[in-house]
């Protein structure tokens, strides 16, 4: 039989090969439509929305999409790259700059804001009651619009205000009644009774903007007062001056106002610092504490992870690689469930299991472990179920190492009087480590960042005496996660992403020390 | 083989030391089958060997109790098979033609582009869920389809890894495949686009296979990014119902997440038989072709 009869290529490689003619270009001119389609429209919406910089910059990519993909036989490997570039761009690495970005930001609880939006917060949030005081009575226009008919206590002046603004009128055209109540002008009906009472809400929500950036606000049903910004923004000095006490608060450079004897206004804004979020991890004792415990338990964590894992994988590889073992497969799928089961299911069961009043492990066992409370416990559980999680990968690399050891080699340690305790040590292992180190380094990088195993099982707690943000069980990525996302103390995200770039570094050293042994870059060709 | 090394190497604590290894290997699945069906739905009452048995953890997920909260689990269920198909299909189509440039083009910048695509893969992403976010955020006032709370928005963030994460292991298959096929068929007049379809793709069916699993598993199984990107309990994807469960009330819910979790593992086991016979048939095929 010819080797040509033979190749019977499956239906799905069959199908695929379908779109090799003209039905592949159709997809593409299909794609293509849909593409232009979306794009088009979304340029419409950000036309509309006055993003006009946004929208010629769509126009540009899409322009230059069209073109890549609309001429022949030029531009060959942009063709494919496109697809995955796009997304790769728009949803990795943008984001990384961003993070890199921040890692030399102040960036944290408090200084989220830019510049221009702080100095707007402090002096709408700091208001100081002013000096005036009116009487007061809601009255609604011809066109229903609620309106306050105002009058100066001190200056007897009326006016009318509307939330669009304040508006002086004719004193005479305003009357008080025996009873001290304001009359509202012709044209106005003053609400009273039940009618009052039903827009009490509104009534206490309702502003009269003042030119001066102060505003009206009312008190209870027939009073107002104006209350006065707290500061003013003077641009000379790039200062906020207070408008009670005069005290002025600088630019401090680190992304808030301060005052001379170091009185630092709450609201600052993001600003950038050099390097200091990355220093702050080697100089500030409260960063470098918790930075420095998660650090050594990160190592701790991945390394006895991935090294007891491999030394139950290997053992269990070697009690079960032997000819004519009987049950050999029904016990090597068996051992597997843990592999196949989605890890961040298992964890959220050993959760369960692992509770110390209620978990089925303390009702089996004769005393109750504080599992998940004890910081030396919870350490020991998450080490126990990543490595629980883990042998099956290492049981069934080592069956394969294993099995490409060459007997030859084994047989002729035997023939020459080694022992079997010695043929491992001095043969297999050796010779298994040169195929397992690459994968023993890789699984370390993967455990370094385990974020699942740690923060769906313990949370990264229990805390420690410090009360820092990194708990007793909190390896650095999910120490990074709290700091940026949670952490009850104040969100620090400029410091989050400058560990972040720590941990890039380190993963990417031992991933390249992996991949020189591997010699897989060697395929670059 | 002589009697007596079969004697040996069958010796009764290499059967011990499995039976030792699969009951904790087991244990904490078989917990989860008989918490599914243990009519004790707490914690607390959970055991091993339930004292009496019930569908009624089951029934819950799909019937809405009298009186009890809205029932999502079919939404859930179905929000997370359709992304990971689609998910699954894109990362395999987005990942074979970049990984077909990198083998079989030779272009400027070849070389560096793949070493940063190794590179940009050690970012831990976690803090990136910010800026995604803010993008999302963003995209969904132009877009609404791309914006917070849609699968879609979902899918296409899942996707950004198409291109990354697999390009090695593809490209390592594509470049085993001889070059003289495409050489012939361009002899006879065939595109790269032909080539791609007619010649490459076919014969990657076997990687093509692991990758669309890999996704396909993968996406059933991702938890934080949807957390971030979903925002109510009714377009929530399998993951984060399941938690939903015991996120709040882990002790009285305990029996329905069992449940949900025995479900929950069908899609899997079902794409992976599916699945199976083309990695099989892709593998002998190849080991044919000489």
């Amino acid at each position: 039989m010819t080797q040509a009869a033979q190749y019977r290529p499956s239906l799905l490689a069959r199908v695929i090969s379908l779109f090799s003619g003209v039905g592949g270009l159709l997809v593409k001119l299909l794609l293509l439509c849909v593409l232009n389609g979306i794009t088009g429209w979304a340029i419409i919406v950000l036309f509309t929305q006055d993003r006009i910089a946004w929208a010629l910059g769509t126009i540009a990519v899409l322009g230059l999409i069209d073109f890549i993909y609309l001429v022949p036989n030029r531009f060959l490997p942009a063709k494919f790259i496109i697809p995955g570039s796009v997304l790769l761009i728009a949803y990795l690495i943008v984001p990384i700059f961003f993070t890199i970005n921040t890692a030399f930001q102040e960036y944290s609880t408090g200084h989220v804001l830019t510049k221009a939006e702080a100095i707007d917060t402090n002096i709408e949030q700091n208001v100081v009651q002013g000096d005036r005081f009116f009487q007061m009575t809601p009255a609604r226009d011809a066109s229903g619009e609620l309106v306050l008919v105002l009058v100066d206590d001190t200056s007897g002046q009326t006016y009318l205000g509307r939330q669009s603004g304040l508006e002086e009128i004719d004193s005479t055209t305003v009357s008080v009644d025996d009873f001290g109540d304001v009359l509202p002008p012709a044209g106005f009906t003053a609400l009273v009774g039940d009618e009052l009472f039903a827009i009490d809400a509104e009534l206490a929500a309702f502003e009269v903007p003042l030119d001066n950036g102060g505003v009206i606000r009312t008190e209870g049903l027939s009073g107002a007062y104006d209350s006065v910004p707290g500061f003013e923004y003077d641009a000379s000095s790039d200062s906020l001056i207070a408008a009670d006490s005069g005290v002025a608060y600088r630019d401090n450079g680190r992304g808030s106002f301060t005052s001379a004897d170091g009185e630092e206004l709450v609201v600052g804004w993001r600003e950038y610092i050099g390097f200091e979020n990355f220093t702050s991890v080697i100089t500030n004792p409260l960063v470098r504490q918790p930075f420095l415990r998660a650090f050594v338990w990160t190592i701790g964590f991945a390394g006895s992870t991935v090294l007891l894992s491999f030394a139950i994988g290997l053992f269990l590889a070697k009690v079960i690689d032997k000819p004519n073992f009987r049950g050999k497969k029904l016990y090597r799928s068996m051992l597997v469930i843990p592999y196949a089961i989605p890890g961040f299911l298992s964890l959220l069961v050993f959760k369960g299991l692992l509770n110390d009043d209620y978990g089925l492990i303390n009702k089996l066992l004769p005393f109750d472990p504080p599992w998940l409370f004890d910081p030396w416990w919870a350490r020991l559980s998450v080490i126990l179920v990543s490595v629980w999680l883990t042998t099956p990968y290492f049981l069934l690399v080592c069956m394969g190492a294993l099995q490409s050891i060459p007997a030859e080699l084994v047989e002729a340690a035997r023939v020459d009087g080694a022992g079997r305790w010695q043929v491992f040590r001095k043969v297999t292992l050796p010779l298994l480590l040169v195929v397992v180190t690459p994968l023993l380094i890789a699984s370390f990088a993967y455990n370094f960042n385990n974020f699942n195993n740690v923060y769906l099982l313990t949370g990264g707690g229990p805390s420690t005496d410090d009360q820092a943000v990194a708990g007793a069980t909190d390896i650095l990525i999910s120490y990074t996660y709290k700091l940026a996302f949670e952490s009850g103390k104040g969100q620090d995200y400029g410091l989050a992403s400058a560990i972040s770039v720590y941990i890039f570094f380190i993963v990417a050293a031992m991933s390249a020390s992996g991949f020189l042994r591997s010699k897989a870059l060697e395929n670059m060709k | 083989m002589s009697d007596s090394t079969n004697h040996r190497n069958d010796h009764w604590w290499r059967h011990l030391v499995m039976w030792v290894a699969i009951s904790i290997a087991v244990l904490p699945p078989l917990y989860v089958v008989t918490a599914a069906f243990n009519s004790d739905q707490t914690l607390s009452g959970s055991s091993l060997i339930p004292r009496s048995l019930t569908l009624e953890n089951f029934k819950g997920l799909f019937v809405q109790k009298e009186g009890g909260a809205e029932v999502f689990f079919v939404r859930w269920f179905r929000a997370s098979v359709i992304i990971a198909v689609l998910n699954a299909f894109f990362t395999v189509f987005i990942g074979a033609l970049s990984a077909y440039a990198f083998s079989r083009f030779r272009f400027r910048g070849r070389r560096m582009g793949m070493l940063f695509l190794l590179l940009i893969q050690m970012f831990p992403g976690l803090l990136n869920l910010v800026a995604i976010y803010l993008i999302v955020l963003r995209t969904g006032e132009v877009i609404p389809a791309l914006g917070l709370n849609k699968l879609t928005a979902l899918l296409v963030v899942y996707l950004s890894g198409a291109m990354s994460v697999n390009l090695w292991l593809m490209k390592g298959f594509f470049d085993s495949i001889p070059a003289e096929l495409d050489e012939s068929a361009r002899v006879d007049g065939a595109t790269p686009a032909q080539i791609f379809w007619g010649v490459i793709l076919p014969l990657a069916v076997p990687v093509l296979s692991v990758v669309g699993m890999f996704a396909f598993v993968g996406t059933l199984n991702e938890f934080i990014t949807a957390s971030v990107l979903l925002e109510t309990v009714d377009n929530f994807t399998l993951p984060l119902g399941l938690q939903s469960y015991i996120g709040t009330n882990f002790e009285e819910n305990w029996g329905s997440f069992a449940a949900g979790v025995l479900i929950a593992q069908i899609p899997a086991i079902i794409g992976f038989i599916f699945v199976q016979k083309y990695i099989i048939s892709g593998l002998t095929q190849g080991s044919v072709k000489g």
